[in-house]
């Protein structure tokens, strides 16, 4: 499982997208939409056929697990929303998620170092 | 594009996924179709079902039925077929056919205008059967 290996590899954008919507809790479909375009303030946009396809992986790999439709953690805002299928990130998926932004925040460590020291080189 | 064509066009492209994906997430696809279809949003959908489509039927893996990627050269595997391809195409046809309803505008009645340094033209081009050119130049 690609989770509990320590050298796993970069997530994509729209896995990495995908997981942190659903680190603020379960979600159908379209909320994972939703609140992908509102974390990334809109520059983003998440299409269904993308989404699906990253979600099949997930599963597969087992960082996204299915919401049972009997689950108290279902949090439809609408009657038209209770039917629809829900996703949760699982304990792996939630590692997984931890380590990227762990990768992230050393590349732009590491960034940050090279700017400052072409900045002092110039000057 | 009318709400009911742009609808039945993304359902065409949903028929050609394959069968358990469609069955897992097709309603769910369509759902959020309908919920964000607008005007500007219908080519971002079709594109993205579009890609969906190619990446379902065309997964780089190296196992039978798929199609598999070696040192720059295509190779199918043998479970892949003409009608993968026929599929693929007629995505593709239909993904371009939606971008020209709602780009292209009528060809009867264009009208295209450009500048250079010297002057500037006009052009109207009307019906084919009473072609008019119509020049005007600004000093």
């Amino acid at each position: 499982m690609p989770a509990k290996n320590a050298k796993s590899p970069p997530l994509s954008s729209a896995t990495l997208h995908i997981l942190l919507a659903l680190a603020g809790g379960n979600l159908h479909g379209y909320g994972i939409i939703k609140e992908v375009a509102r974390n990334s303030d809109g520059h983003y946009r998440l299409g269904p056929g993308t989404l699906y396809d990253n979600l099949k992986k997930l599963i597969g790999t087992g960082l996204v697990a299915d919401v049972p439709t009997s689950s108290s953690k279902r949090k439809a805002a609408s009657a038209q929303e209770e039917d629809r299928r829900f996703f949760s990130l699982t304990r792996e998926g939630k590692d997984a998620l931890a380590k990227e932004v762990d990768r992230l925040q050393g590349v732009v460590t590491k960034a940050k170092a090279r700017l400052q020291e072409a900045r002092t080189g110039r000057a | 594009m009318n709400r009911a064509v742009s609808r039945l066009v993304y359902r065409l492209i949903l028929r050609l996924h394959p069968a358990s994906f469609r069955e897992e997430f097709g309603p769910e696809m369509l759902w959020i179709f309908e919920q964000e279809q607008q005007p500007g949003a219908t080519v971002h959908f079709f594109l993205d079902g579009t890609l969906s489509l190619l990446r379902q039927r065309f997964t780089f893996e190296n196992d039978s039925g798929q199609l598999s990627i070696a040192s720059g050269v295509l190779i199918t595997g043998p479970g892949i077929g003409p009608v993968r391809f026929l599929q693929a195409a007629i995505a593709l046809s239909l993904l371009c056919l939606g971008l020209m309803l709602l780009r292209v505008p009528n060809p009867l009645n264009a009208s295209v205008t450009w500048a250079d340094r010297m002057s500037c033209y006009t052009v109207t081009l009307q019906a084919p059967s009473h072609a008019e050119v119509v020049l005007q130049t600004t000093p």
